[in-house]
């Protein structure tokens, strides 16, 4: 079993990746803290990682509790995931409760617009970093492009894409 | 995916027209449901017929909470979760939707990650290869969500200062780029929209 100092750095980390994430994942972050600053897991790990998330029901950022995983086993798979989703939702539902009774605010207002685009910058740094990690080849660019028009042309299940792109990968060795 | 932008609740606080509130067991039971019917992403979606089929929102009360969800830090889909539950049961509803939509994917990770790790001598180069693939298409996946979003805070300027796009670029560029801590970045740039759009006038803009 991991020492409990380990367990709460690792909960302590991706509580801090879990409530700095806006709009979405804060990608560039996580990649930043896991891979280079504490060293848990590299930079293969997190694309895997990432991509799995992908494939599983319900929110796309399981990779969070494949992470833990790989860090610390069971308990650093805990540990990460009770972090990354426990604080961020006990601040939602607070968020939801508090809305509907300051919503009209002009501040809350102001606190929104400031947020977006924040957000967006945020968004766009994520998907720089993971192309950097995933895309090494004109054949992993051309594939990515491939699902990307597929995306964004037809309305079929990203799932199927991501599994799509899987046999591809494997057929060509990738 | 399209952000509705939050309208000021001005309608008086009627009783919600659904008296009947969900039960915990209820309320988990369908985010099972969303997040299995959610693979590959789409929780919003899924989380909204959800709640129109069982009568227990509307699509206003939807769109405010999906405004919302958008707007604290952290993963969408739970965070979307937590306010319906939370909406339509209090601290236990939130409790049981969060549960939901986590389990199924916890139980499918978990396995899956044992089993990748528990193979000898580590991955095989097929397996490596396909998630190279499968790594591809998540960035696609990714990049197809990007756009809407980004759109929506890139147009947001404070009278005629186009100070949306300027904290865009300078966020993509100091996280991004430079690498540079988030926490100090937040707090320069989230300032300065603060600064920029602080409550003048009552009047639009």
């Amino acid at each position: 079993m991991p020492t409990p100092d380990l367990l709460l750095e690792i909960f302590l980390t991706f509580m801090r990746l879990g409530l700095t994430g806006f709009g979405g994942t804060n990608l560039a972050e996580m990649e930043r803290l896991l891979v280079g600053q504490h060293g848990w897991i590299d930079a293969r790990t997190f694309a895997n990682g990432f991509a799995l998330g992908q494939l599983m029901p319900g929110p796309n950022l399981l990779a969070v509790t494949h992470y833990g995983f790989v860090i610390a086993g069971g308990w650093g798979a805990a540990a990460a995931t009770v972090g990354f989703y426990g604080p961020t939702s006990v601040l939602s539902a607070a968020a939801a409760l508090l809305w509907k009774r300051h919503g009209a605010h002009p501040w809350s207002l102001t606190f929104r617009n400031a947020l977006l685009p924040f957000g967006g910058g945020v968004l766009l740094a994520g998907v720089l970093v993971l192309g950097q990690t995933s895309i090494h080849s004109w054949a992993a660019a051309a594939l990515a492009l491939l699902a990307f028009v597929i995306l964004r042309r037809t309305r079929l299940n990203s799932a199927l894409v991501v599994v799509g792109a899987a046999v591809i990968g494997a057929l060509i060795g990738l | 995916m399209t952000i509705t932008l939050p309208t000021p609740p001005q309608r008086e606080e009627a009783p919600p027209s659904g008296p009947v509130s969900p039960t915990f067991t209820q309320l988990a039971r369908a985010f099972v449901g969303v997040a299995l019917a959610g693979i590959g992403g789409g929780i919003p979606a899924h989380t909204r017929r959800a709640m129109l089929s069982r009568g227990w929102l509307d699509d206003a009360e939807f769109a405010e909470a999906f405004t919302l969800a958008q707007l604290t830090p952290g993963p969408n889909g739970v965070n979307l979760a937590a306010m319906v539950g939370a909406r339509l049961g209090g601290k236990r509803g939130a409790l049981a939707s969060t549960l939901g939509v986590l389990t199924p994917g916890l139980i499918a990770m978990t396995a899956v990650t044992l089993l990748l790790l528990g193979l000898p001598g580590g991955l095989p180069p097929t397996l490596q290869s396909a998630l190279r693939g499968a790594a591809c298409a998540a960035l696609a996946v990714m990049l197809a969500m990007v756009g809407p979003i980004v759109r929506v805070g890139w147009s947001l300027n404070a009278g005629k200062l186009p100070i949306g796009a300027a904290v865009t670029v300078l966020t993509f560029v100091a996280l991004g780029v430079l690498r540079l801590d988030l926490l100090p970045v937040l707090v320069v740039l989230v300032g300065l929209g603060l600064m920029a759009h602080r409550p003048r006038r009552p009047q639009e803009k």
